[in-house]
């Protein structure tokens, strides 16, 4: 009788292994398989990758091949004919952490933040928005207003980078404390138009309450905690989860669940195709990161 | 990164979508030549006048598809301008919000409209969107319903707000914008279908097709939500997408559509029927007046009139039911200055 064993791979080990086909000749990473070079795809897959702690080589190269994308004024931007599109900019300074070689491109991403804002506006009387459009955050886009993700990722690459008593990660903190939601979240940026209160979203929240966490009391964000806990129960995307559960963790609110539902979102591949490699590095660097990004 | 170089990621083929592959994959580059050269550009003749379409369907059991179909005939839509094409549909989707069908386009209206364009011959369907508020774009298709239907209908969806972007001359230059940059797929498609919902709009006054188009430019290079867009001004900007971007068809979802402090705070409203066309500011100029809005006090419809279309009734032939005999007046909100002062007398 023949008996054959079979050799069954963790989930994890399959997302990283999908992860390494996607590295290029040049160090960086593509988006999907067969892909071409993508700033933010290569910086999520330098942390799913460190956060492993396998292929240093790997991620060696494609920090390089980051720093290789970076302009001159220091910014990462989506792609060389779109400067204008910098948001990469400090997920960039978060895949350079760590390894003195990096420190020069990463002081040189910092100057160019921390002279960067948003469009920002002094709001008239009669204006139906509800926030204070006059703090300075960060915009996705060159000269547009700040909104929540780019300037909640901006405090995040401020923070890891030592400068979390900088005058504008402490307007950013005044910011995005402004944008919360009367009930609790964050959306993308717009609390009440026309005196309508809008509606919270959960990648928008877990992303905030990741980037204020230490950073001002509970009490003043526990509304969005709580929305966060009942909301993610239902959620197995891979960019809400993912961030849902990094928020949680910061403020030790990570469900118990949360490895088992990064794993039912991974299985989830089957039903909707391969995720994109910001998506699956995310959905790894939620599976580690108990305590957030930082605890990595 | 260069745009050209990314044009290299979209060697993927769909020609032949797997299962597991149909929700997240990207439409191969130069997969079928576009009839008649750029999309850009390429459908501008409207001549003297316009028809629309207004298909009753008293909820979304009805035979939508049936009801398109018979639109599309109406509307003397040739077979061979379906046969054999590649047919890109636009609905409208924004922010993930389960239960809440007055947002989004249905998903049984983009079922019903798939149905309808390969029962007529067309080659590929697919179902392209960037949602505007949300980047978990997987979340609007769960919540919203869409991703089950897709995912049984083997109907792949395209994520435009990671499209790989393509730039051309910003020809309606309403704003100060000199380029526009859309998302690849849409030149490797025949037509581009506005399958869009009938709302009001606290910005615009109302959404329907040609507004609808603000989720066809790519979040990457214009923000959450299409920042950019909004900074050079809505109502230009969708003069602009429109000019430059001429879409071959518009199908609006009405069945039930929203009122008051829309596109998402409104309410539902049941207006029950489908409107469809091949010019869209003349669907959308039927669109206002079955809402009970006159479309000649909202600003971005009458100064589109005369350039991309008519929104002059006399200049509109009416096919289907009449406007008269669906009207539903969707509640405006007078403390939104969008809305003051627009409805029909």
């Amino acid at each position: 009788m023949n008996i054959t064993v079979e050799k069954k791979t963790s989930p994890i080990s399959s997302s990283l292994d999908e992860l390494r086909k996607r590295v290029l000749k040049d160090g960086g990473f593509a988006v999907r398989d067969g892909g071409v070079y993508s700033p933010d795809a290569t910086a999520w897959a330098i942390l799913a990758l460190d956060a492993n702690g396998i292929r240093p080589d790997l991620v060696e190269n494609a920090r390089e091949r980051l720093a290789d994308s970076q302009k001159s004024d220091g910014s990462v931007c989506v792609s060389a004919d779109h400067p204008e599109a910098f948001w990469p900019t400090p997920l960039a300074v978060l895949a350079w952490h760590g390894p003195p070689d990096y420190r020069e491109p990463q002081s040189r991403a910092v100057r160019f933040l921390v002279t960067t804002s948003g469009r920002q506006f002094v709001r008239t009387p009669d204006s139906p928005l509800a926030h204070d459009t006059s703090l300075r955050g960060w915009p996705w886009i060159a000269e547009t207003h700040s909104m929540v993700e780019p300037t909640a990722l901006t405090l995040l690459a401020l923070r890891i980078t030592g400068h979390e008593d900088h005058e504008r990660a402490r307007e950013a903190v005044h910011m995005l404390m402004d944008r919360q939601l009367p009930k609790g979240g964050w959306n993308y940026g717009n609390t009440a138009v026309y005196g309508q209160e809008l509606h919270p979203q959960p990648e928008n929240t877990g992303i905030a309450l990741h980037a204020l966490s230490g950073l001002v009391f509970r009490v003043d964000v526990q509304r969005s905690i709580d929305y966060l806990r009942s909301r993610i129960l239902q959620i197995r995307t891979p960019l809400s989860l993912g961030w849902g559960l990094l928020g949680l963790g910061v403020w030790g609110k990570r469900p118990v669940e949360a490895r088992s539902w990064v794993l039912e979102s991974l299985e989830r591949q089957k039903k909707y195709g391969p995720y994109e490699t910001p998506f699956l590095s995310l959905l790894i660097v939620a599976f580690h990161a108990r305590g957030g990004l930082f605890s990595l | 990164m260069a745009v050209s170089n990314r044009n290299q990621e979209r060697t993927e083929i769909l020609e032949s979508w797997t299962r597991r592959e149909f929700l997240l994959g990207t439409l191969g580059g130069g997969v079928l030549a576009v009839s008649g050269g750029s999309l850009i550009g390429g459908c501008a003749k409207w001549g003297l006048g316009a028809e629309t379409f207004i298909g009753k369907a008293a909820s979304y059991q009805a035979d939508l598809t049936s009801i398109i179909l018979s639109g599309i005939k109406e509307l003397e839509v040739e077979p061979s301008e379906i046969k054999g094409k590649r047919i890109l549909l636009k609905p409208n989707l924004i922010e993930p919000h389960a239960g809440c069908g007055h947002i989004n386009t249905h998903p049984l209206v983009v079922r019903g409209a798939a149905e309808a364009f390969f029962r007529l011959g067309a080659s590929k369907v697919l179902v392209a969107e960037g949602p505007g508020h949300s980047r978990d774009s997987l979340l609007v298709l769960e919540e919203s319903g869409l991703g089950d239907v897709l995912v049984e209908d083997r109907i792949p969806f395209v994520d435009l707000n990671y499209d790989t972007g393509y730039t051309v001359p910003n020809l309606g230059r309403y704003t100060r914008l000199a380029t526009l940059t859309f998302p690849a797929s849409i030149r490797e498609v025949d037509w581009v279908v506005s399958l869009a919902k009938m709302k009001t709009h606290h910005w615009a006054g109302v959404t329907l097709s040609m507004k609808n188009l603000f989720g066809v430019m790519p979040g990457s290079y214009y923000g959450w939500p299409k920042n950019v867009l909004h900074q050079e001004g809505i109502e230009k900007c969708i003069l602009d997408i429109n000019t430059t971007l001429r879409p071959h068809f518009a199908i609006v979802d009405g069945i039930v559509g929203m009122e008051g402090d829309g596109p998402i705070m409104g309410n539902p409203r049941n207006a029950g029927v489908l409107l469809m066309g091949r010019n869209l500011l003349a669907v959308d100029a039927t669109g206002a007046r079955i809402m009970g809005i006159d479309p000649r006090k909202v600003p971005y419809l009458a100064e589109a009139s005369g350039n991309l279309g008519t929104i002059q009734e006399m200049f509109i032939r009416q096919r289907g039911e009449t406007i008269a005999s669906v009207r539903t007046d969707f509640e405006l909100v007078e403390k939104i200055s969008a809305q003051r002062g627009i409805r029909l007398q």
